[in-house]
């Protein structure tokens, strides 16, 4: 190995997500041609990344201050809120541009396999939110589970549902079912069900 | 290096990249895997939607020599599990059943009938009737279908403590009072056996009785009730017990009915 630097430069690379040996051989080797500034630039990134970006402290979401820019909208409903698991699952709902209420982000799933118990998410919060806010008049009239389809994050949005049951609030939670696009005749007899049992009005 | 088809419940999904699973299986045909599923998290792939926590899936694999992990390259989904369809402590039981069945046995290990004795499980806890089956007459409690996988997979796997008479001398044990379960010992104790002995959990004669019908290979169990000084008594004993097999407490143990 040439030098101390680079090795270190390698090893801190190699951390990342997805990034192997070899891959880290090439972008620290990329880095050590570029021009000081883009370098630098980068340092730089990571560094206020780091020093700038936390959750906002009643939804979550990472944000520049103690609140988020969508918490601080004045211009979303504020009767609507969405229940996530990360920030990016919270990044592309917005992408569709298709909901304009609040968010609570979770930081997680329960995951009893993996040791993720409740009190190690945001759930707390998200209850004392809702309580708070149905107590000050202004409750949610929804609140959507938005966590992943699967087994855990079914059974997250399903604890939630029940430490939320003596709230006078609707609860729902996505659809799920067949894939735009795809043919009945070849769908899995489950994700049928699934369509079949969540069927709206047409 | 050889393609493999089995039937399998999955135990353990790991992100492992932004678009890879590594996944523990346990199958029917060839006992517990370890297969990283390349692609398997975007949406269209040779997948399905059949890797997810406590699936019944047909998956093909290519089984590596050599410690590597197999390769998964097949998945298809034969039923998911309904987290909806008893409520939160038929998830917690299907967890449990996913906890035990991993901790409990080794890699290309076969166990046949534990395999299917856990599938069926499965479908009573999160099977698309399950929900029909719950409000219908003589449902099953998640906590007798938690009691009743794990003795019936000890006793598959060969563990199953000695219940009906003295582990130590086989003379019948007291039929008054309570009764010592041996935790090392591995079974019941009788007065005469019991001195001396360490970690001994007394059980109520009606807990004891509770785990004589349910490890028994008959289908005495249902007739069982679990009332809840028994539920608590017999979780207690039986974490303890699983525990001194597979060297911890199950994690699951924590969010079971008690
Ligand atoms: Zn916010
Ligand atoms: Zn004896």
């Amino acid at each position: 190995m040439a030098s101390e630097s680079v090795a270190r430069l390698i090893e801190q690379l190699t951390k990342l997500p997805g990034i192997g040996k070899k891959s880290a051989e090439r972008l620290a080797y990329h880095i050590l041609r570029v021009h000081e500034n883009e370098a630098l630039g980068l340092a730089d990134a990571i560094r206020d990344v780091k020093q700038n970006v936390c959750y906002c402290k009643t939804c979550f979401n990472l944000s520049e201050g103690e609140t988020c820019a969508i918490c601080g909208d004045a211009t979303r409903d504020r009767q609507l809120l969405c229940v996530v698991e990360q920030p990016r699952d919270l990044i592309g709902l917005e992408e569709t541009g298709a909901y304009k209420g609040l968010y609570h982000v979770l930081l997680g799933r329960i995951a009893p396999l993996e040791g993720i118990g409740p009190e190690q998410l945001t759930i707390d919060a998200l209850v004392e939110r809702v309580r708070a806010a149905t107590v000050q008049g202004g409750g949610f009239r929804e609140i959507i589970m938005a966590t992943n389809p699967t087994v855990e994050g079914d059974g997250t949005a399903l604890y939630i549902s029940n430490l939320l049951a003596d709230i006078p609030v609707q609860i729902t939670r996505l659809a799920r079912g067949i894939t735009t696009g795809s043919v009945l005749e070849f769908a899995n007899k489950e994700v049928l069900t699934d369509a079949l049992s969540g069927r709206q009005k047409f | 290096m050889s393609l493999e088809k089995a039937t399998a419940i999955v135990l353990r999904v790991v992100h492992w990249s932004e678009s890879s699973y590594v996944l523990t299986l346990f199958t029917r045909e060839l006992g517990k895997i370890s297969a990283v599923a390349k692609g398997a998290r975007r949406p269209k792939g040779p997948f399905d939607a059949a890797l997810d926590l406590l699936a019944l899936c047909k998956v093909v694999f290519v089984r590596k020599t050599s410690g590597a992990l197999d390769v998964l390259t097949e998945a298809k989904l034969v039923r998911c599990f309904r987290v909806r369809a008893l409520g939160l402590g038929a998830l917690n039981a299907g967890y449990y059943v996913a906890e035990l069945l991993n901790e409990l046995t080794d890699e290309y290990d076969p166990h046949p009938v534990l395999f299917d004795v856990a599938e069926a499980a499965l479908l009573r806890l999160g099977g698309a009737a399950a929900s029909a089956v719950a409000t219908a007459a003589g449902a099953i409690a998640p906590a007798a279908e938690v009691l009743r996988f794990e003795l019936l997979a000890l006793r598959e796997l060969g563990y199953l403590p000695t219940l009906e008479e003295c582990v130590e001398c086989g003379r019948p044990v007291a039929a008054d009072g309570r009764v010592a379960f041996g935790l090392l010992s591995g079974g019941v104790l009788c007065r005469d056996c019991r001195p001396g002995k360490r970690q001994v959990v007394s059980l109520s004669r009606q807990s004891w009785q509770t785990l004589v019908a349910f490890a028994r290979p008959d289908e005495a169990w249902r007739q069982t009730p679990l009332s809840r000084e028994v539920r608590g008594e017999v979780r207690g004993a039986m974490g303890q017990f699983i525990a001194g097999i597979i060297g911890h407490e199950p994690q699951v143990a924590a969010y079971l009915e008690r």
